[in-house]
């Protein structure tokens, strides 16, 4: 079995996640630009004297497909270089994933990892 | 050797062998430029025969000395005249990019169109009868040589209306260098004008009925108020037959131009109604915020620039040193405003807001517009900062007091800073410039240097610039608004108005979303996709 961890995190801690990753040995990574909120539910700001709210915040996905026993390190990895301490840092969770398929060489499983 | 590296051995060997041959290709000519236009040059246009060296000492040439000396005047003035209107003819390329970065990316074509059409549609309608109207009777205008032909206006003398020669720039002899000069100077002020209003008329009006703003300011909205501080008209005799100062004074239009623009704008935006969600139900406006501040900072200093054309050309030549003064007085006001804008947004709400600081350059510009040369440079700068001030308070007012939807805030920079601009005349005229100016002896002199009478007639220029340009419009287009169809449907308005009425997106390759600003001002039911073509997910009214 494999996992997928998914962590949507603040745009700008991008970089020292992939570094961070890279360090711990991620093979691979899928990053996405999402629009989101949690807690905090957005924010307002004034465009020319009139109020909005903005409440769909930028947020970046990123996805790491790992062998079953390096989900959770994986996982400790990222939330240490996506943590700031500030509200608005994030999830993360694993999932479990039941089948993998590399597309150019039809490996599956662990190969295809 | 690797094939780039003798390449690029080659290139320098190449190089090398060209600059050699340049430098041992012979000895220089007049290289200082000191002994290039001299006696020969005159002594060939006076066609003097071969062999005369020496101008002839007589009459015959001391006026041929003297005609040349006045063709070189009128022709510097020319070529100062058509060169800043070519620089005000750019300001359009301002405007689009201005107005396109302060609404959204799914009218973006529609913004583009509309600026693309008042430049065809009011310079046609210009020439047909614009140029006739207003400057008909402007005659004599010395700085161009004269311009003898533009000389009827109707009723003659002191209370003209409007000016009766200069159809297709033919009539009544008019197809002459120095009316066609003219024509091309004010044929760019009046696409300022025309343009002007599509900031406050932005991603609603349909096309058909923008076509016909652009030919009714064309051809009556415009020339026929310019006929009478510019043309020759009654307004500019006010001194003589008031006593008021120098009559209306109006150095490159804050009143002729903007407040014009300006008040048509709003007469147009109060017929066609606020955008759909500008408003709330309680009537609390919100933020529709336009797509590209990039465009929206580019088109201002564009803007800037083409001034130094709109302002400093405005003395018709390159004779008068005036320019000086005037383009530096129009730098201080436009740098006083974008501060004071600056300064009242992040004092308000926190944050210097961007588009805001634009519109406060611009107020400033718009605001000196009038005055420019007649003031010193310390009241141009206070011109400037009050404008600044102004068009904050009247972004102000139209959105929370009035509700009129003005996207790009054309009204108060153009209707309000322009109506200022004018009072300010009246005001700080310091008298320096100006002598004779509208037939009046004496220089322009304002309130505070003594001439009372100077503001009364300002304060007429904006008083009837007001009821001209509001009235009229408002008037016209109530009528226009009966035969053809103003508004585009509130579906199109929501999808997008670039692919209903243009047939093309203005950014077809990209997935256009209402973007992460854009939640708080889409209704329930609006389509979160705007501009992606494809039918809408709900209809709503």
């Amino acid at each position: 079995m494999m996992k997928l961890v998914t962590a949507v995190i603040k745009p700008f801690t991008l970089e020292e996640v992939r570094t961070a990753l890279e360090g711990a040995n991620v093979q691979g990574m899928t990053v996405t630009e999402v629009r989101g909120f949690g807690r905090q539910r957005g924010h307002t700001e004034v465009y020319r004297g009139a109020e909005y709210k903005v409440e769909f915040l930028p947020k970046v996905r990123v996805e790491i497909l790992t062998d079953d026993g390096d989900a959770e390190r994986v996982a400790e990895t990222l939330i240490g270089a996506a943590r700031t301490g500030n509200i608005g840092d994030g999830k993360v969770w694993i999932t479990t994933v039941d089948e993998l398929i590399r597309v150019r060489t039809g490996e599956k499983g662990h190969d295809a990892l | 050797m690797s094939t780039s590296k003798k390449m690029f051995a080659l290139t320098l060997l190449t190089f090398l062998i060209l600059i050699i041959v340049g430098l041992a290709s012979g000895s220089p000519g007049d290289a200082s430029g000191t002994a290039t236009g001299s006696i020969g040059d005159f002594l060939t246009a006076t066609n003097a025969p071969a062999g005369v060296t020496d101008v002839p000492v007589s009459q015959v040439g001391i006026n041929q000395l003297a005609s040349e000396a006045g063709h070189l005047r009128v022709s510097i003035n020319f070529t100062w005249t058509l060169i800043t209107g070519f620089l005000v003819l750019f300001m359009q390329v301002g405007f689009s990019l201005l107005v396109t970065g302060l609404t959204r990316a799914k009218n973006a074509g529609h913004m583009m169109m509309m600026n693309f059409g008042s430049f065809v549609f009011a310079l046609i309608a210009y020439y047909i009868c614009g140029f006739a109207f207003h400057f008909g009777g402007v005659a004599p205008v010395a700085n161009l040589g004269g311009i003898a032909p533009l000389n009827s206006i109707f009723p003659a003398g002191n209370w003209g209306l409007i000016g009766t020669t200069g159809f297709f720039l033919q009539s009544g002899g008019t197809y002459d260098v120095g009316v066609i000069a003219l024509f091309l100077f004010e044929v760019v002020f009046l696409e300022t004008a025309g343009y002007i209003v599509i900031g406050a008329i932005a991603e609603r009006i349909s096309f058909a009925s923008f076509v016909v703003v652009e030919l009714a300011m064309g051809a009556i909205i415009y020339p026929i108020y310019g006929n009478w501080v510019w043309g020759g008209g009654w307004l500019s005799h006010l001194g003589q037959t008031m006593g008021l100062g120098h009559g209306s004074v109006d150095f490159a239009g804050s009143g002729v131009v903007h407040a014009t623009g300006g008040w048509a704008a709003l007469a147009l935006a109060i017929l066609l109604g606020p955008r759909i969600g500008k408003f709330g139900k309680d009537g609390k406006p919100n933020a529709i915020p336009g797509h590209n501040l990039g465009y929206v900072v580019v088109g201002t200093l564009v803007l800037v620039f083409g001034w130094m054309g709109f302002n400093p050309g405005s003395t018709l030549g390159g004779t008068d040193l005036r320019i000086a003064v005037v383009a530096v007085n129009t730098l201080l006001a436009g740098c006083f405003g974008a501060v004071a804008a600056m300064v009242w947004t992040a004092g308000k709400w926190g944050k210097p807001d961007i588009s805001m600081s634009c519109n406060g350059m611009l107020a400033g510009l718009v605001a000196i517009t009038a005055p420019c040369a007649f003031v010193a440079p310390w009241a141009a700068s206070l011109i400037g900062l009050i404008a600044g001030l102004l068009v904050c308070w009247g972004v102000w007012f139209w959105d929370n007091v009035a509700h009129v939807d003005d996207p790009c805030g054309a009204i108060s920079v153009h209707g309000i800073c322009g109506a200022w601009g004018v009072l300010a005349v009246g005001l700080f005229a310091d008298g320096t410039y100006g002598d004779g100016w509208n037939g009046v002896k004496g220089t322009v002199k304002g309130l505070f240097y003594g001439d009372p009478g100077q503001l009364g007639a300002q304060a007429f220029h904006v008083v009837i610039g007001f009821a001209w340009a509001f009235g009229v419009t408002f008037v016209l287009f109530s009528i226009v608004k009966r035969i053809v169809k103003f508004r585009v449907s509130p579906e199109v308005e929501l999808e997008g108005i670039d692919v209903p009425e243009f047939g093309a997106l203005c950014y077809p390759d990209f997935v256009l979303t209402s973007g992460q600003t854009s939640s708080g001002y889409v209704p329930t039911g609006a389509p979160a996709m705007a501009g992606a073509s494809g039918p809408l997910p709900g209809e709503r009214a």
